[in-house]
């Protein structure tokens, strides 16, 4: 089962070709690295299939549908940026997604918020950039999604919360849903990936499963990674 | 869902207004009771015994007149900020990843927008209103309201209610058009690539000259004639001022929802969050 497919996907930016005529299938029940190196087009991926974008040409289908209000419902975006208002706590921005996200799950948001000591009385003006990000993390995996899009879920927390965090991806989603992380801090999550995308250029430069990489160039992600990216 | 997003988008908003409003009443309430108990003929040239009342007076009335002031210009940047700072910096990653129509969005913002500036002009009547109590006898008032009615309806053949209601829907137009205006040149300063607000602007000034040459043409081809006939004749000028504010009503009507499908056309087709 396929939960998102792309056939020649392609978006330009004026001149400037961010993504090339990427084909992709992706199935349920995964959890997928997007790698590649800064400004290779992961992030320009991900927010087409978030609904944030609209490709140049191609299509994009996710669970059937090409990106709108219906894939919104299922599918649970993390931007790189941190898109929460300032002037709520976090209590209110629970209330926020429990109230537009049919899958929000309150109660599992709490038990992770005790788990990272996050008091959910404070307000997000008071929290460090670090703080602000796992309360956007706890946000995102709390809902019962049919695909996740992670757009660098582990770039700004220290080693500890990086952790916890990748535990709470691997047990947090259904058995038939799939995870999309996008990093380039690939040795952290190596450990969870399923399979593997690399993209340079905007070009798809490698899609193969982690096994499949382990047993044919005998080698870890990382490696393979430094070696297909070389400067 | 737009329940929703106005319900949220009336959150945001009322932290920052039921403070002002609240304070707004106190001091209109305040200066009143200042105004009854220790001058009452504050604004009678009669000079008052009561000098510490007066003063009093005198500083609550310039802190009356700031905040009003300071309401309607929040009531305009809350209009602009909101829409952009809501949906197109980092928080518009949220907003456009919820699982809603394009146009909810904008009509979230819009009709909260219409919702402040009513309260605005709804406020400042009920401060005039409690200033003037106890200075007017209702009675007197119906009867004035009443013989304007009967002048109105004397001089212009036409009824005053039915000249009201036309002033009421050009007002609402006139308003959501300005709003979608500034909605528009937020979209149109999206499409550049660096320096999005002054782009806006500039979208903005351009807009504005545009339709100051569209009006002009549109007063110059169809109005001056008929006003330099009629404006000394009483049923006449109001044939051509009722004329003039229903022609501006339509031509609202026209730029507003051609605003409109340009703001919702970009946010749709060309979204690109910084």
């Amino acid at each position: 089962m396929t939960i998102l497919s792309t056939k020649n996907l392609t978006k330009s930016y004026g001149k400037k070709t961010a993504l090339s005529q990427i084909n992709l299938e992706i199935s349920r029940g995964r959890i997928i690295g997007l790698l590649g190196p800064n400004g290779s087009g992961k992030s320009t991926f991900i927010k087409i299939a978030a609904g944030l974008l609209v490709p140049t040409a191609g299509e994009i289908i996710i669970d059937g549908q090409p990106p709108g209000v219906d894939t919104k419902a299922k599918v649970s975006y993390l931007s790189e940026r941190t898109y929460l208002n300032d002037w709520m706590r976090v209590s209110e921005i629970i209330a926020f997604f429990e109230d537009f996200y049919t899958d929000f799950n309150r109660i599992k948001a709490e038990n992770m918020l005790k788990d990272l000591n996050i008091n959910p009385d404070d307000r997000l003006k008071t929290m460090s950039k670090g703080t602000k990000e796992k309360v956007q993390l706890i946000l995102v995996m709390s809902r019962q999604a049919e695909l996740y899009l992670l757009d660098e879920p582990i770039g700004g927390v220290d080693p500890a919360a990086r952790d916890y965090i990748l535990n709470t991806i691997i047990t947090n989603y259904k058995e038939e849903a799939s995870v999309i992380i996008s990093t380039h801090l690939i040795a952290d999550v190596e450990q969870i990936l399923d399979d593997i995308i690399f993209i340079n250029q905007g070009e798809l430069a490698l899609s193969s499963s982690v096994d499949e990489i382990r047993e044919t160039h005998n080698k870890s992600v990382d490696g393979l990674f430094r070696e297909v990216f070389k400067c | 869902m737009l329940a929703k997003l106005i319900k949220h988008e009336t959150r945001a908003t009322s932290r920052i207004f039921i403070p002002l409003y609240g304070a707004l009443l106190i001091l209109t309430v305040f200066t009143k009771l200042v105004m009854a108990i220790g001058a009452p003929d504050f604004f009678s040239e009669a000079v008052s015994n009561n000098k510490v009342a007066e003063i009093i007076l005198g500083i609550s009335f310039t802190l009356y007149f700031v905040l009003v002031v300071a309401i309607c210009v929040m009531t305009l940047v809350m209009i602009i900020q909101r829409f952009y700072k809501n949906l197109f910096t980092d928080e518009g990653y949220l907003m456009f990843s919820l699982p809603v129509k394009t146009w909810e969005l904008v009509c979230s913002k819009l009709v909260v927008g219409l919702i402040w500036s009513a309260v605005c002009t709804i406020m400042i009547f009920l401060t005039f209103f409690i200033f003037s109590l106890g200075n007017f006898s209702m009675m007197e008032l119906t009867q004035a309201i009443r013989s304007a009615y009967s002048m109105f309806y004397l001089q212009t053949g036409m009824e005053l209610n039915f000249f009201i209601f036309e002033m009421i829907i050009f007002l609402l137009v006139e308003t959501v058009a300005s709003i979608l205006m500034i909605y528009a040149a937020i979209a149109i300063g999206q499409l550049f690539n660096q320096h999005r607000i002054v782009a806006a602007f500039g979208a903005y000034i351009v807009i504005t000259i545009a339709l100051q040459i569209i009006m002009s043409i549109f007063m110059t081809v169809f109005a001056i004639g008929n006003l330099e006939n009629s404006v000394l004749n009483g049923s006449d000028a109001i044939t051509t001022i009722n004329w003039l504010l229903n022609s501006s009503t339509v031509l609202n009507v026209v730029m507003g929802v051609g605003f409109y499908y340009t703001t919702l056309t970009i946010m749709k087709k060309r979204l690109n969050l910084e």
